[in-house]
């Protein structure tokens, strides 16, 4: 699959990975307070080699995400495109700490879902993210997404049971909201 | 991936499917009234050949258990899956069909489903199954109720039948649930 497409707005741009990210990816993926929302929890520490492996899985279409002073302070990816049923899994995660909280995942899965939406044809797009990461579901709420189900101890934290919530956007949501934001 | 083992119910016993199979999978899933509640209802019809292509996939693929149902006559009626197996979380997602339709609402796939609970949670020590089905598939939400799963909410649009979209509901049991029931087997002090 993979991303080709350059998406951009006013505070971020999105763009391919390069093989000249995979420190930084590495870094991100093994910061603590990064590491404590995603699956990787469990997963021993990523190295340079585990990162460029995972590029290689091309199920995921995967941007690296600039502020707009060109810092590469994240990754969102959608997987799924090419299958019939015109829906995409998205996932996100912010690996520069410090720019937590200021509205760059927003801006920067509203360009996702206009791509998906627009260039892509898909009708759905879904998530999951742990039920107690509130920060995030507030950006996925703003964004359009509807929790839909709660999964019971989805995935583990520390060894810990975790539930999960999906959300999911369809087009025919999303088409109103993008017309009032009046982009 | 095949496993190696076999789960013998009362009426149905799961065993690995064989290549000499795939005719019949074939002949299942391109049955309209049974590939309708499926996620291939609007794809392209199978052929042995696509079909011999999942079959070595599968049986590659670590994350995946598929099993052949059969009654007690021996006479295969179906499949039974687990898919996205995940060690590191505990967890798995189940997938299942009854393709002889002379065998539906018989209690076979419930069955089935309870040889699999117990040995994805003692054999496998997985601690979450989970599945989803077609909002308006009531038979088959009966079915995995009364194998433990609970309903745990609605994924709106989230396929396509005969173009239309149709929302899917998300069910899961844990192995903690499971236990707690006649099911599990090991209650009782």
């Amino acid at each position: 699959m993979g991303a080709d497409a350059v998406l951009e707005a006013a505070t971020v741009r999105l763009r391919p990975v390069k093989v000249s990210d995979l420190p930084l990816l590495v870094r991100w993926a093994n910061d603590r307070d990064v590491r404590h929302w995603l699956h990787r929890s469990e997963r021993p520490p990523s190295t340079l080699e585990s990162e460029r492996e995972r590029l290689r899985d091309r199920t995921w279409a995967e941007w690296c995400i600039e502020a707009a002073d060109g810092r590469a302070i994240g990754l969102v990816r959608l997987r799924g495109i090419e299958d019939s049923q015109g829906c995409a899994e998205l996932a996100i995660v912010i690996g520069e700490k410090g720019c937590w909280g200021r509205g760059y995942g927003t801006d920067a899965i509203r360009l996702v879902l206009r791509h998906a939406f627009g260039e892509l044809g898909l009708r759905r797009v879904w998530l999951i993210t742990d039920a107690d990461n509130l920060r995030g579901q507030r950006c996925f709420e703003k964004c359009g997404f509807v929790p839909e189900a709660l999964l019971r101890g989805h995935r583990l934290r520390y060894g810990q049971p975790l539930d999960m919530i999906a959300m999911g956007v369809l087009r025919d949501d999303w088409a109103p909201l993008r017309s009032e934001g009046g982009d | 991936m095949i496993s190696e083992s076999i789960l013998q119910g009362e009426r149905v016993r799961l065993r690995p499917p064989a290549e000499t199979d795939l005719l019949a999978f074939v002949r299942w899933l391109n049955d309209p009234e049974v590939r309708y509640w499926l996620s291939m209802a609007d794809g392209p019809d199978l052929t042995l050949e696509s079909e011999r292509e999942w079959f070595d996939e599968m049986r590659a693929d670590p994350a995946q258990v598929v099993w052949s149902i059969e009654t007690e006559e021996g006479k295969a009626i179906g499949n039974l899956g687990l898919h996205g197996i995940d060690e590191a979380h505990g967890r798995g997602t189940l997938g299942i069909f009854i393709g002889e339709k002379e065998h539906w609402g018989r209690g076979y796939g419930t069955e089935a489903i309870r040889q699999v609970l117990r040995y994805a949670f003692s054999e496998l020590g997985l601690r979450r199954i989970a599945l989803g089905t077609d909002e308006d598939n009531l038979r088959a939400i009966r079915c995995y109720e009364k194998c433990g799963f609970v309903r745990e909410g609605l994924q709106r649009a989230f396929r396509l039948r005969g173009g239309e979209p149709v929302n899917a509901v998300v069910m899961g049991v844990l192995r903690e649930e499971w236990e707690g029931t006649d099911r599990g087997g090991s209650d009782g002090r």
